[in-house]
């Protein structure tokens, strides 16, 4: 299914506008848990508006429109041997659109090593809060005419535009990728990552949880036998599990995402962000149960019910939290910097961003 | 103007700057000026009024913080190494000049980065990285020279940024003063943030929407091992088939750089790279990852590079040998400048399957105005660097020269590409802007930037064109040879 609803999304915008009404931009849900839904009278639909654009292997681009399925995305990619090496998360099923992905900004397990979306991202094409329809970026690689419009979409969860179409770089799939592991605490896990880390191996993605520390290597076939036997002296040897924990950490369906809820009711799961080597903080009384860590340390999940302690924790040791289901906390000098830019944006608050930062917002 | 025809607000910021800082970090006379009269864009110059060097962050801060309360323009400047006249002063306005802001904070090799002051080099930084094995991936040629702070300002590049990013995706935090003398802190040691990617808007935004303070850069473990290739085609076409096939192959070179035999021709006089004078076009690629990696990469892509026409491949792999190959590319700029009294440097970058079409527009264009040009082109990420050779002592060429550039850049936004790859706006490029962006974008950029600084105090009048702008054109203007910062490496 492929369609240009270009002509419909300007002129949903521009008469909600008109009626004050905000939108709630949706492309496929599937984030929708994620936040509390912010306040809003229509739902701007952008699922339909979809279908791959440009794609040429040679040049590494592909472009789309913003309401494409990331599965679409990835399917088209692998019949050239290429891939989104930022791994966009398909969460609820197989499920996400490509403006979603950027939108939210969220990474796969490979981030530290691959990139994060907003560095794949090369242009974008916008339609602002008055309906406008704006071309920023690109398809090529290096661009510095104006400001950099495309990559301050990511993270903004809508609250800027609709991106209607994006073009993001791919890179080459890997020819050879295998899985590494062995039985470590939290600690020994992380100055493992510290000390590999300054080596030149190809390490694509870290896990640590219950005990068990994982590590994918990818790249040509030569490079990851030479890394796996290197690993092997450290006594990290070859899991067969491999594909699949990647996949069930891209995508949220490890079980230790899915056992959020208890007898006791649901438990509230934080998301972490810390500079890679910082320790684990001490309020966990069962860290083998209540966290998984990846991204070699700088992406920690926790499951703690003292919100107070996280926030301490995160600040102490220069990172930042959020508890999933609950409003993403933004620093005050930064959230008026991106309320002005809202209003720059869309200055009739048409938006209704779960981000909450337009002006009417609370 | 002289100072006693500025105004009382003018005499305001002067007074505190005096007050703020020792007597050497505000300099009013012109022996001491003369240095900030222009940046790498040569051909434009302008006296300042004042430079201000602070040492602190407070002081940058009570800088702002004065100009904004008198309404007084600041223009940041890091090292003045910018192509495009970013730096550009004026009389109106400070000229903030970062470069007494130059310590390494911190070298954090189990987090793998380094926090750094604007004012510290590009090459400093790898230089106090590699005693841990570790280094910072984006290399602008004027590594040796240029600062931190600018290549945020600029989100510079260099050679490796096909498989190794932009400053944009090597900088995961920095301190910025706001237009409004406000300390905001994005990002940090960590891989993402909340909110709209403010990071990456500030990377390139050419110092129109914040300063920076202090910068948090990745670090990455160095390579092994490294190979360099030179291989030499009888048409340009091929050439531009070989790197499709190398990247088509899955093969993601550390560096990949073409030449036209024009730009061989003179790095070749210049440098004695052993160069082959008979090619129409030569690829020069260099290859970097882990020995095991390394052996079955570098047969795979002499390979491609044979069945692609390459009738001649030499093979670096020790150090002496990989410079030697790499000078004449690193040459290439005054190596053209011998062939002409001046030349103009254009930076458009283009989809790479466009190459044979726009090199061809090229030549018609040059044959058109009855300007010569030497092409030279990061082959890997698809960015141009024609240059066009003029006389600016015969009457009428220099302005010549630029229309011609204006019109390179024209076929590079039509071949779908942009006006600029890494030499930034500034003040060169704002007329060919108009060309990329419609009136509502433009207008966009401009609410943007008064989100901001609503004053619009920070580098006036670079960057974006106002929606009325219809002046001159320009480029990087070399006269007689000489470039700017003659000892930098320009690639």
């Amino acid at each position: 299914m492929s369609a240009d609803q270009n002509r419909l999304l300007i002129e949903q915008i521009r008469t909600a506008g008109e009626n004050q009404r905000r939108l709630t931009i949706q492309g496929h849900a599937s984030k929708s848990s994620w936040l509390p839904a912010a306040s809003s009278d229509i739902v701007l639909a952008l699922g339909e508006h979809s279908g791959v654009l440009q794609y040429e292997p040679e040049e590494l681009v592909i472009t789309a429109r913003g309401g494409t399925s990331l599965s679409e995305i990835n399917a088209v990619l692998a019949e050239h041997q290429q891939q989104l090496s930022c791994e966009p998360p398909q969460l609820a099923g197989d499920n996400g659109t490509l403006g979603g992905a950027v939108a939210c900004g969220l990474s796969g397990p490979g981030r530290p090593w691959l990139g994060a979306i907003r560095d794949a991202v090369l242009g974008v094409e916008l339609i602002n809060g008055v309906g406008e329809y704006l071309k920023f970026g690109g398809q090529v690689m290096k661009n510095v005419a104006g400001y950099d419009v495309s990559r301050l979409q990511s993270g903004g969860w809508g609250s800027l535009g609709v991106m209607s179409v994006v073009s993001l770089r791919v890179q080459p799939a890997f020819a050879e990728e295998c899985t590494v592991g062995a039985s470590l605490s939290v600690d020994q896990s992380l100055s493992l990552c510290a000390q590999l880390g300054q080596r030149n191996l190809p390490i694509t993605a870290s896990c640590w949880h219950g005990g068990e520390f994982c590590l994918r290597l990818a790249g040509n076939q030569s490079g990851v036998a030479a890394a796996c036997l290197a690993l092997a002296n450290q006594g990290l040897h070859q899991r067969q599990s491999g594909t699949g924990l990647w996949q069930q950490l891209r995508d949220h369906q490890h079980p230790f995402f899915t056992q959020s809820d208890t007898e006791a009711g649901p438990r509230r799961l934080w998301r972490v962000v810390t500079p890679p080597a910082s320790p684990m903080p001490d309020f966990l009384t069962n860290p083998n149960d209540d966290a998984l860590v990846m991204w070699g340390g700088g992406l920690r999940w926790l499951y703690h019910d003292d919100g107070a302690a996280v926030h301490a924790y995160s600040k102490a040791v220069g990172g930042w939290c959020w508890a999933i289901g609950e409003s993403i906390p933004i620093d005050r000098m930064q959230a008026q910097i991106m309320g002005q830019l809202v209003k720059a944006f869309d200055p009739r608050g048409v938006f209704a961003s779960p981000l909450g930062l337009a002006a009417g917002d609370s | 103007m002289t100072l006693t025809q500025h105004s009382a607000a003018h005499r305001a910021v002067l007074g505190k700057l005096q007050r703020l800082l020792p007597d050497d970090c505000v300099i009013t006379d012109a022996a001491g000026l003369r240095p900030y009269e222009t940046d790498g864009l040569t051909a434009i110059r302008e006296m300042p009024w004042v430079v201000a060097l602070p040492e602190t962050e407070e002081q940058v801060t009570a800088i702002v913080r004065c100009c904004a309360e008198h309404g007084v323009a600041v223009i940041p400047r890091g090292a003045g190494t910018g192509l495009s006249g970013g730096a550009r002063p004026h009389q109106q306005g400070v000229v903030l000049g970062l470069s007494k802001m130059a310590q390494i904070l911190a070298v954090d090799p189990e987090n793998r980065i380094a926090r750094v002051q604007p004012g510290v080099r590009n090459l400093a930084i790898t230089q106090a990285a590699e005693e841990h094995g570790l280094y910072y991936a984006p290399d602008p040629s004027s590594q040796i020279a240029c600062s931190i702070g600018g290549n945020v300002a600029e989100n510079a590049g260099g050679v490796h940024c096909l498989k190794y990013g932009l400053t944009v995706n090597n900088v995961l935090g920095v301190r910025m003063v706001t237009a409004a003398g406000d300390i905001v802190e994005l990002g940090g040691a960590v891989y993402d943030n909340p909110g709209p990617d403010l990071l990456a808007l500030l990377c390139g935004s050419e110092g129109m929407l914040g300063i920076v303070t202090e910068v948090t850069v990745a670090l990455l473990p160095s390579p092994e091992t490294k190979t360099v290739l030179l291989a030499a085609f009888s048409q340009v076409v091929d050439a531009g088939n070989a790197v499709a096939a190398i990247i088509a192959a899955g093969i993601i070179p550390a560096g990949m750089e073409m030449m036209d035999k024009m730009a061989v021709q003179a790095a070749e006089a210049f440098a004695k790279a052993g160069y082959p004078l008979d090619a129409e076009a030569i690829l020069i690629i260099e290859l970097d990852g882990a020995d095991a990696e390394l052996a079955t990469l570098n047969d795979q892509v002499t390979e491609l590079l044979r069945s692609h026409g390459a009738y001649q491949i030499d093979e670096a792999h020790d150090a002496a040998q990989q410079a030697r190959l790499w000078k004449g590319r690193k040459s290439a700029f005054p190596a053209v400048g011998r062939l002409s009294p001046d030349y103009l440097c254009m930076d458009g970058t283009i989809p790479r399957k466009t190459l044979p079409k726009v090199l061809s527009e090229i030549d018609a264009i040059s044959q058109t105005f009855g300007l010569a040009v030497a092409n030279v082109f990061h082959a890997a990420d698809g960015n141009l660097h024609p240059l066009i050779l003029f006389d600016a002592n015969v009457p009428g060429q220099t302005d010549k020269a630029m229309a011609m550039g204006a019109k390179i850049l024209e076929a590079c936004v039509a071949a779908g590409g942009t006006v600029t790859g890494e030499h930034g706006v500034g003040v060169e490029k704002l007329d060919t802007m108009c060309v990329q962006f419609t009136s509502e974008e433009l207008a966009q950029f401009f609410r943007l930037k008064a989100a901001l600084d609503p004053q619009a105090l920070l580098n006036p009048g670079k960057g974006i064109p106002t929606l009325t702008r219809c002046g001159e054109l320009g480029g990087m203007h070399v006269h007689k040879g000489r470039l700017p910062f003659p000892e930098l490496d320009r690639f």
